[in-house]
Parts: C-alpha cells; sequence; structure tokens
C-alpha cells in the first residue's frame, strides 16, 4: 500500500510559500495512505485553478480537466468505472462560479463521488478578482468598491439539493481535514468538504489567523450530523461577513450532515455496474432492436 | 396519360393541416404500411417549431424502386384543413387527387387556382369521427383510410398497424380507429375518380427497415459498442437521446439527459478517459457550446464522437428546418490546432457505418470525431434493407484497459503521433489526462521545445487520419457532361436528379465528400481536373465547400447552386439546374415541382 511520500511527483509545488493548498495536499496525502488506497484503485479529476496545478504534484491516475468542469466527466468516470473510487478537486471560483451548474445537478444525482472545494474566496491564479465565495463589500480588483453580491452558501446549497455528505474543512487543521477526508472519501454517495483555504497573496481578509481566531470543531460541541434542517441553518448563520468580529462569527468546521444507505445515481443504472470498455470488446449485435423499426 | 416518368412507378402523398392535428404519426403509419408490403418509402415532414397551429405537413413518397429522396410532385394531397389545399394544389401532378372535409370548406369553395384536371374526394372526417364515437384527432385516421381507399389499396395492413399501434391502450379504442379507417376507405372506393395509379402489396421482397438519420445514427453508434450517450435535447438531434434511452437497458448503455450540452461533452471525455466509447449529438447551438470542451478532447487525446446535426442558425435559427451551414464552423471549432475528422453520412444507410467507423477513428486516432448531419437527414425516414450488422468492425485502437504497466508514459511522442493508451484501474498507469499543454507524462509543462514535440505529434495523427478516413464516393460514369461534387445529405436529392437525368441521356457524375475533414483535397483534384462542367451543390448561403476547395486543391467550380431558405434542396431543382447549365432550363413551378410531371418534359 502507497505510503504517503508515494503520491508525490518529481515535480516542486508551484504554490506561493504558506499557500492554504499545502495543507489541503499533505491531508489529502495522508487520507489515501490510511484508507491504504492502491494507485489504481481511484482516479482524481481536477479543475482549472491555484488548486489545479495540484495535478502535477500528486501521483495518481488523473485528469486536469477545464475550468468549472471537473465534475461532468467525474461523474462520468463513475458511471463507466464501478471499479474505480472517483475524487474531484475544484477551486471556488472554478466549481461555485463557471461550474456551479454542474456543481448543482451533480450534488442531486448523488452518485458515489467526493468532491474537495478548494474555497480560498479569491480567484488566485487570475491574481486576485472577486470570486463566488468572496465576502460581501470585500473590495477585489474587479470590485474596488466592495462586492455587491451575497457570497454563495456552498454547504446551504449541498443540502438543499440532497447532498448525503457535507462537510467543511480547515486547511490549517491537518489532522482534523485528513480525518474529515477519510470520512468523506469512505461515505457512499456524494460527498463535499468545503475547505477554508486561505491565500496568502490574494485575500488579505480571510488569512490562517482570521480562521484561527473563529474555527471551532463541531464534534467538540456535540453536533448531531443526522438533522437536515438543522444543519442547514448552520450553514446560514456561518456566514461571513467583513465586520464581524470572532464573537460574532464563529467558523463551523467538521461534519455538517451525513446520511447512509441512500441510493446512488449508478445504483439506478443497469449499465453502469461492469466497467464501459467491456461494452466495446467486440460490435453489439443490434439486429433485434433494428428489427424493430419498420 | 404516364404515370411512370419523371418519376417512375410511385405514388406521393401530402398530409397538411395545423400542428397538433397528429400529422407526422399518421403519415408515418403510412409509410409503415408501404414498407411493410415490400414498398421503398421517402418521407419528408416538414414543421414549424409549435406544438399547436402553424401548418404542418408529411410527404411520402412510395415506390416500387429503389428512390433516393423526396420530391416536390403530389399525387394524393390530404387536407386536414381549407388552407392547405390552396398552399400545394400548384404541386399535385395531372389527375391528382384531394382529400377534404366537406365538413371544412364545401367542394366549390376549394381553393384550386384555378385547376380544373383534379380528382375531389370529399370524406366527412368530422361526421365519421362522432359517427363511431371517436375524439377528434382520429381525423388522420380516417383520412389514412381514405389514401388507400382511392388507391385501391387493400386496408389490412393499415388495420393491422392501428391494432398494434394502440394495444397499449383499451380495446374499444383500438377498434374505433379501425372503424374509422374503414369508413374512410369506404368513402374514398365512393369517389370513383379515376386515379391513374394502383399499388398493389408486393411479394418476394427482402425485409426493410424504415428509420430516420436519428435512429440510424444511434443504430451505429450501438453496433460501435458505445458505453456512455450523453445529451441535452436540441432540434433536431433530440431523438437520438430517446433512441439511446429507450434501449439502455437492453443494449447495456449509460444514458445520461445533462443538465446542458457543456456538461455532456465533458461527460463523453471522462467516460473516454475510463476507456469508454462514448457519444454526444446536438444542434450547431448546443456544439456552440460545447466548443471548448471539443479542444479539450483534441489536447488531451481522448476519442470521443460528436454528432453535429445542423438546423439554420445563427443562433437560434429556424429550428425545424434543415441548412448545411456549419461544415467551417466544425473545421474550425475551438481555440488552437489540433486533429480531428468529420464525417458527412449522405443519407441513412451512411449514417450507419459512418457513425460505428467513427468511433473506430476515434480509437485509433485518439481525437474527436464528428458526425456532420443536418435535419434533413435526422427527421426523415427512409426505408433500407436490414443493415449487415455482421459487417461491424470494433477497432479500439493502441488500447490497455487491463493489467500492468510500467514507467508509463500517456503522451509519449510516437512517429506516428499516437501514444498507447492505458486507461485508470491498470497497475502503474500513472498519468494526467490534460488540458493542459502537458510533457508525455501528463503534467502540465510551458517548455518551448515539449511544446513543440507534443503540438506536433498531435498534428501528426491528421496525416495518419487521411489514410485512415472513408474515401469520397464516386457515382455516375468516368466522363460526364456535367460533374457534381457536394458533401452530406445533398447526396440525396442529387443522386434522384441522376437517375432521371441518366433516363434522358443526359450524362452527369457526381463525387460525394464523405469525409470534409481532412479535406480530400487530391481526390477532389483529380474529379474536377477531368470535368468537362463542375457543379457544386451546397445548402449554405457563403460557399464553404466552394471556399475549401479554393483553399485546398486551387481550383475553381464552374457552377455554384446553394440554397439557404431551410428547406432540403429538392431532385427537381437539381434537375432543373443541370438542364440549364446544358442550355435548357426547366421551369420549376412556384411550389418547385416540375411544371409537368406526366412525362411531357
Amino acid at each position: 500500500m502507497p505510503e504517503v511520500k508515494e503520491f508525490v511527483t518529481p515535480i516542486k509545488p508551484t504554490w506561493c510559500p504558506g499557500c492554504g493548498n499545502f495543507g489541503m495536499w499533505e491531508a489529502l496525502k495522508r487520507a489515501l495512505a490510511e484508507l491504504g488506497w492502491q494507485k489504481h484503485e481511484f482516479s482524481v479529476v481536477w479543475g482549472i485553478g491555484c488548486h489545479g496545478n495540484g495535478a502535477d504534484f500528486l501521483d495518481v491516475q488523473g485528469m486536469h480537466a477545464l475550468h468549472g468542469r471537473a465534475l461532468p466527466p467525474a461523474t462520468a468516470l463513475r458511471l463507466t468505472r464501478p471499479d474505480l473510487h472517483v475524487i474531484v478537486e475544484m477551486g471556488d471560483g472554478d466549481g461555485y462560479g463557471l461550474g456551479m451548474g454542474h456543481f448543482i445537478h451533480t450534488v442531486r444525482r448523488n452518485a458515489d463521488i467526493t468532491v474537495i472545494a478548494h474555497d480560498n474566496q479569491i480567484y488566485g491564479l487570475t491574481t486576485g478578482q472577486a470570486s463566488p465565495t468572496t465576502d460581501h463589500l470585500m473590495p477585489t480588483v474587479s470590485t474596488p468598491s466592495g462586492v455587491l453580491e451575497e457570497p454563495v452558501n456552498p454547504i446551504g446549497l449541498a443540502l438543499a439539493e440532497g447532498a448525503t455528505f457535507v462537510a467543511r474543512g480547515f486547511a490549517g487543521d491537518i489532522p482534523h481535514l485528513t480525518q474529515l477526508y477519510v470520512k468523506a472519501l469512505s461515505h457512499k454517495g456524494f460527498a463535499l468538504v468545503d475547505v477554508m483555504q486561505p491565500c496568502v497573496t490574494w485575500n488579505k481578509l480571510n488569512t490562517f489567523s482570521w480562521f484561527r481566531d473563529r474555527v471551532y470543531k463541531l464534534e467538540d460541541e456535540g453536533w448531531d450530523a443526522s438533522d437536515r434542517v438543522k444543519a442547514f441553518e448552520l450553514s446560514l448563520s456561518s456566514f461571513r461577513n467583513l465586520t464581524c468580529t470572532p464573537e460574532e462569527c464563529r467558523v463551523p468546521i467538521g461534519v455538517f450532515y451525513e446520511e447512509a444507505g441512500v441510493a446512488t445515481y449508478e445504483d439506478g443504472v443497469p449499465a453502469a455496474q461492469v466497467p464501459g470498455w467491456q461494452h466495446a470488446s467486440g460490435p453489439r449485435d443490434v439486429s433485434a432492436i433494428a428489427a424493430k423499426l419498420g | 396519360m404516364s404515370p411512370t416518368a419523371p418519376y417512375g412507378r410511385e405514388i406521393r402523398i401530402r398530409i397538411g393541416g395545423p400542428a397538433g392535428f397528429g400529422i407526422k404519426a399518421a403519415g408515418q403509419s403510412l409509410a409503415r404500411v408501404f414498407a411493410r408490403a415490400g414498398y421503398h418509402t421517402f418521407d419528408l415532414t416538414e414543421y414549424p417549431s409549435l406544438i399547436k397551429g402553424g401548418h404542418n405537413t408529411y410527404h411520402l413518397r412510395v415506390s416500387e424502386e429503389e428512390i433516393f429522396s423526396h420530391v416536390m410532385a403530389t399525387d394524393i394531397l390530404v387536407a386536414l384543413d381549407a388552407a392547405t389545399v390552396g398552399l400545394h394544389v400548384d404541386e399535385l401532378t395531372h389527375g391528382g387527387a384531394i382529400i377534404f372535409d366537406p365538413g371544412d370548406v364545401a367542394q366549390a369553395d376549394l381553393d384550386l387556382r384555378g385547376r380544373d384536371d383534379l380528382c375531389l374526394v370529399p370524406v366527412p372526417l368530422t361526421d365519421i369521427v362522432y359517427e363511431v364515437g371517436g375524439i377528434k384527432i382520429m381525423r388522420n385516421v380516417i383520412s389514412l383510410g381514405a389514401v388507400l381507399g382511392h388507391m385501391d389499396f387493400p386496408l389490412d395492413g393499415l388495420l393491422d398497424s392501428l391494432r398494434s399501434q394502440f394495444a397499449h391502450k383499451s380495446p374499444q379504442v383500438a377498434e374505433q380507429n379501425v372503424a374509422a379507417a374503414t369508413r374512410g376507405w369506404e368513402h374514398a372506393q365512393e369517389a370513383h375518380c379515376d386515379f391513374p395509379f394502383h399499388l398493389a402489396p408486393l411479394t418476394d421482397r427482402p425485409p426493410m427497415i424504415l428509420a430516420d438519420g436519428n435512429e440510424s445514427v444511434a443504430l451505429g453508434a450501438l453496433a460501435a459498442g458505445i458505453g456512455l450517450y450523453a445529451a441535452y435535447p436540441m432540434t433536431p438531434a433530440t431523438s437520438v437521446l430517446h433512441f439511446m434511452a429507450k434501449n439502455a437497458d437492453e443494449a447495456g448503455v449509460v444514458v445520461k439527459h445533462t443538465e446542458d450540452e457543456i456538461a455532456a461533452i465533458n461527460m463523453c471525455i471522462g467516460a473516454a478517459f475510463g476507456g469508454t466509447r462514448a457519444m454526444c449529438a446536438t444542434a450547431g447551438g448546443g456544439f456552440s457550446l460545447m466548443v471548448e470542451a471539443f479542444g479539450f478532447a483534441g489536447v488531451s487525446e481522448s476519442p470521443i464522437v460528436v454528432g453535429l446535426f445542423t438546423r439554420p442558425g445563427p443562433a437560434t435559427g429556424l429550428p425545424t428546418w434543415t441548412e448545411q451551414s456549419d461544415l467551417r464552423f466544425a473545421i474550425h471549432a475551438s481555440q488552437g490546432e489540433f486533429p480531428r475528422v468529420i464525417l458527412a453520412p449522405g443519407d441513412h444507410a451512411e449514417a450507419i457505418e459512418l457513425t460505428w467507423k467513427a468511433f473506430n477513428l476515434a480509437d485509433q486516432l485518439q481525437t474527436p470525431v464528428i458526425v456532420l448531419g443536418d435535419s434533413y437527414l435526422s427527421d426523415n425516414r427512409q426505408t433500407q434493407p436490414m443493415p449487415d450488422f455482421s459487417e461491424v468492425i470494433v477497432d479500439r485502437g493502441d488500447l490497455q484497459t487491463t493489467g500492468e504497466v510500467t514507467d508509463y508514459e500517456r503522451y509519449v511522442v510516437t512517429p506516428s503521433g499516437v501514444s498507447p493508451r492505458v486507461v485508470p484501474g491498470v497497475v502503474g498507469a500513472q498519468q494526467i489526462v490534460n488540458s493542459y499543454e502537458h510533457d508525455a507524462h501528463g503534467w502540465a509543462s510551458e517548455d518551448a521545445a515539449n511544446r513543440i514535440a507534443q503540438n506536433s505529434k498531435r498534428l501528426r495523427k491528421e496525416r495518419l487520419a487521411a489514410t485512415l478516413v472513408p474515401a469520397p464516393q464516386h457515382f455516375g460514369p468516368k466522363d460526364a457532361s456535367v460533374s457534381i461534387i457536394l458533401f452530406g445529405t445533398t447526396k440525396m436529392p442529387a443522386r434522384e436528379a441522376m437517375k432521371w437525368l441518366e433516363a434522358e441521356g443526359v450524362s452527369v457524375n457526381m463525387l460525394q465528400l464523405t469525409t470534409v475533414w481532412p479535406f480530400p483535397a487530391r481526390e477532389v483534384k483529380n474529379f474536377m481536373d477531368r470535368a468537362t462542367r463542375t457543379l457544386l451543390i451546397e445548402g449554405n448561403a457563403t460557399g464553404q465547400l466552394e471556399g475549401l476547395i479554393r483553399e485546398h486543391c486551387l481550383r475553381e467550380v464552374g457552377h455554384h447552386l446553394n440554397r439557404f431558405d431551410g428547406r432540403p434542396f429538392s431532385p427537381e431543382q437539381i434537375y432543373a439546374n443541370v438542364h440549364c447549365i446544358l442550355g435548357a432550363c426547366v421551369n420549376l413551378t412556384t411550389a418547385g415541382a416540375l411544371p409537368d410531371n406526366e412525362g411531357g418534359r
């Protein structure tokens, strides 16, 4: 079984020193090693953004897809390869902006995929524009007078669309994040881990210390993760805004909601039970189908 | 009066009326009756993008001989409303019949545009509905009985068809329809017009299928071993999704109606990554949304098949009509440069064959392949002999789906440009299938030398493609007075026109491009260089194929015939145009039919 260090490629990460992506990278390697997954037993699909550069740093059988479009190929891979676990790594601009349509529809499908969102509340790779999760009124290069929209609430959206595993992580707490990943990857059905991942270069507001002052672990407070409505309420109350003090806006991390035993999308698709390439091992006899035409 | 020339021994029937009158369903029942009786049929459905209202027509051509397309002439016009008569009376052949409901319009008030040679067949459609206790939409079934009665064609084929069509409903509904059709048949028998065409069921005919272009494409994909079909509904490609979904469980295909076309093509790429044969299909608007991912398939060397079925654009355009205006779009879609193959089936049988071949080309070349059709192919049904599916070959190219590899490099540079493809799940197959430019392993790379190596490797596959793709098809004699060049579905009316011209001793030959990309420049050049007069026919306003010939062959075509009104070329139009080129123009009627269809040309 691969150890943590065996998931590293020869390529040196190009993230900024101190970037939250390092913590997420480390936590994922540890989770994979802890689960004991062989490299041919799973696949990772990345979107485009700073997070996506991680495709070069994690030694796997993966795909670096288009901006905002990691979820459709990952879903199709899952539906045609029942023998593979499928992990998606996406960004907040990537997955909640351009790819928001795919996000909503992927959630409601409940295909057995794990989605890890690198949520740094800013566009990093394109140098600091507002992202869908940037706080209300925060100035950025594309919104010098402050963002006029309310931020997207990924946890609430996923809960509203019937997600069966919804969690929030913090890139500054690698052991906690590792355990969240292990739980999400072990969950059968759609799992979202939205990870607060501070951008040290472009987001001077939501920094590591900003989060450290505010995060708390749900499990420490005896959170009951089986109540979707309560989890939804919690997602609403944990919106952040520019002026709040640590007392006013605590940020919960951990599993908001988890529901086992829900049928996955692929459970309802007879053709999805075998690897798709088996269907093309030779010509399919379609004479009976053709004979019905006429 | 000769019923045989120029069309041969055949009957053309048009059913017209507002949308929501069951016109297409009725027409297709009639086509089935004739196809099962051993006849060749070709139908053309023309309808506005509406659920109710407007003017819909269904035109059916029935022939003892092989036919290639629709024609403009009509022998029996079924008018389900009064307006249909005025709109189509010009296309009626001498002695042709109009079946109408005197409850809609009195015989004296029919808008006959001065015609006094027609056979008027009053059938009280609405009265019969009440007589048999049915519902108003049954007027269409009564009119079908009337069509057969007018031709003296036995009714049992239609009655069998109705009984099976309504088997899932109550026996009472089926029997109401049977009674309705029978009354229509009897009424038409009473009309006693001297109708010259009498067809009887044929015997000893080989089994045929009656499929539209979308069903044909789907059959080809199924035969090729497709494992995932993903699509978003868009006319005229929509019914591929229906056909696939209906047959998904029996055939073993994952069929996904996605949130949009972008998801559809990206799903295909994800499935292809896993080694699954995958296809999506759409019209130009949907393909516009797919364009970025189409390039992703190119750079990531993902074998996918995309059906692009053109309707007149730009934007929403004319949703339910046809055009050949996406040729350049297909060739140039997406930023950057990468190899692609574009196959353009000319008819329904070719749609099956070129689609299964598209999957092989995609796998062999590890690049996206487009099947370029249009509404004329998608929507219309043509009989074809039961396809011989034993001819289908599945060639997956350099692909490994099981076992183990060492030191694997997904994009290793090779002389052919094709790198061994090993899918995830194989031990040791670490790789990144990448939308970025990448190195041999798949890791993103901006190194200049690597860029040249990888881009050149991919583009070399286009040279390989040229050796693998289907060659252009030649029709007619080697030397001819007029040499036609075209691509795609225009083949159908052109072959029909060639048949008529040949019967008159006018020599015409034709080069049909089945592969439009890589562009078959050598074959086109050779064909043009031995031609006396060239005629290029394409369904667009700007001469897209003409421009490609100029660009790739440095040749000018002599004559061109373009059409972009949403309607397909008719054989009459092509026939008349060839005569015109030869200095003897033929006038068409306003409806596009030859003015005199009785052989008096």
